[in-house]
């Protein structure tokens, strides 16, 4: 499997990704990221408090009810499989801990960063790159706004807590 | 019409897909901005921007002959305010939502840390949401302008085609357009870093670590900081 033994250009997977999404818009939708794992966490939460408690929580009531049959949950679990399979197949799978508690730390802060933006907006950053944008919806030009000056001075802080 | 069945399989399938292709091609979002911002390298910037052209000629032709299924989705201040935290998120975690599942797969228990806490977060602010109601997302995504809840209503290349007459695809060729000059702008900047570095290989500098070594030997103050970034991109 000769694939499996080089690296790809990421220009041409992402051209290859990008064709594929076109036929997924015409089935069903733009690629999405975070509305499969807003549900994601509506279903973790269920299955831990249980369908009658998580019931009594506005957001889960009115905007977004767990459930499985939600075709953006399959695309993040699909990328996730996808990954483990061409790693094995490319001798790349190997356990990898960070080493250090400030990147835990950080990796911690960040999640949770991403989580609430995620929650607030209800877009992550492939639909804003990859879905709102390219059909020109201005949420898309909000958020790649929001996004690139959030970058800007999430590399700034990062920058200035190493210098320290 | 597709059944949810034939929607969950096709969406595991694509997902598989970009798997496989991110995974052998180390594609990362967080990369693709931090890395343009922080080491001049360009590698992911090229990529994003060559699958939004394609997208966008894509999807705003398909508007244009009324198929395709663009997001019904309301503009807010929120999409800024959300993003803004986003992009501050995931440059302190060192991965975005698609090289997090991706990492995860390989093993990479830091991106699945990230993953996880994610989680938590989505959960935590939905509980801020009984509180506040806002954004109003049940009520207000109904394409009209709401400015107490700073919603301003539904405004895609759909409805511009739809409140102009003319075809989607005008608009996303004027988008495309826009998005290569970008483009060659990189391709400029790079050449003009070649011919004053004086080297006949572009910087290949992959995402985060696989960087590091690259930076290390062309700029020796970006080299400690690029050392101690963040590892879940490699």
């Amino acid at each position: 499997m000769e694939f499996f033994k080089k690296s790809l250009d990421p220009i041409v997977a992402l051209a290859i990704i990008a064709v594929f999404d076109i036929f997924l818009f015409q089935i069903v939708g733009a690629w999405t990221v975070g509305g499969g794992e807003t549900m994601i966490a509506g279903l973790f939460v269920k299955a831990l408090v249980g369908a009658k408690e998580m019931n009594r929580i506005p957001f889960w009531r009115m905007v977004f009810k767990p459930t499985w049959a939600y075709w953006k949950i399959y695309i993040s679990l699909g990328m996730g499989f996808g990954a483990l399979v061409s790693a094995i197949l490319s001798k790349e799978f190997y356990w990898r801990v960070p080493k250090h508690l400030s990147e835990w730390v950080m990796i911690t802060i960040g999640g949770l960063l991403m989580g609430i933006g995620i929650r607030l907006s209800f877009v992550c950053n492939v639909s804003t790159f990859l879905g709102l944008t390219p059909e020109m919806n201005l949420g898309g030009y909000l958020a790649v706004s929001g996004l690139v000056i959030g970058a800007w001075v999430g590399t700034w802080v990062y920058k200035k807590i190493l210098e320290a | 019409m597709i059944t949810v069945d034939g929607q969950c399989l096709a969406a595991f399938i694509f997902g598989s897909t970009v798997g496989v292709l991110v995974q052998r091609s180390r594609w990362c979002n967080t990369a693709a901005l931090r890395d343009a911002m922080l080491f001049k390298s360009y590698r992911n910037t090229k990529a994003l921007l060559v699958a939004m052209m394609i997208l966008t000629v894509g999807f705003t032709a398909m508007i244009s002959f009324g198929n395709g299924n663009p997001m019904r989705f309301d503009v807010g201040i929120n999409q800024f305010i959300g993003l803004f935290l986003f992009g501050i998120g995931m440059v302190f975690a060192g991965a975005c939502t698609v090289s997090s599942w991706v990492k995860t797969g390989e093993g990479n228990i830091g991106a699945l840390w990230a993953l996880l806490f994610l989680i938590v977060g989505l959960f935590l602010s939905s509980l801020m949401w009984s509180f506040s109601y806002w954004p109003l997302a049940g009520q207000t995504m109904t394409g009209h302008s709401n400015a107490a809840g700073l919603q301003f209503g539904w405004a895609d290349a759909l409805t511009l085609q739809r409140d102009t007459g003319i075809p989607a695809i005008v608009f996303g060729l004027i988008q495309t357009a826009a998005l290569y000059a970008l483009y060659r702008r990189i391709l400029r900047r790079e050449r003009s870093t070649l011919a004053a570095e004086g080297k006949g290989e572009p910087v290949q500098g992959a995402s985060l670590t696989s960087a590091a070594p690259v930076l290390a030997k062309s700029t020796d103050g970006n080299a400690n900081v690029s050392a101690a970034l963040p590892t879940l991109g490699e």
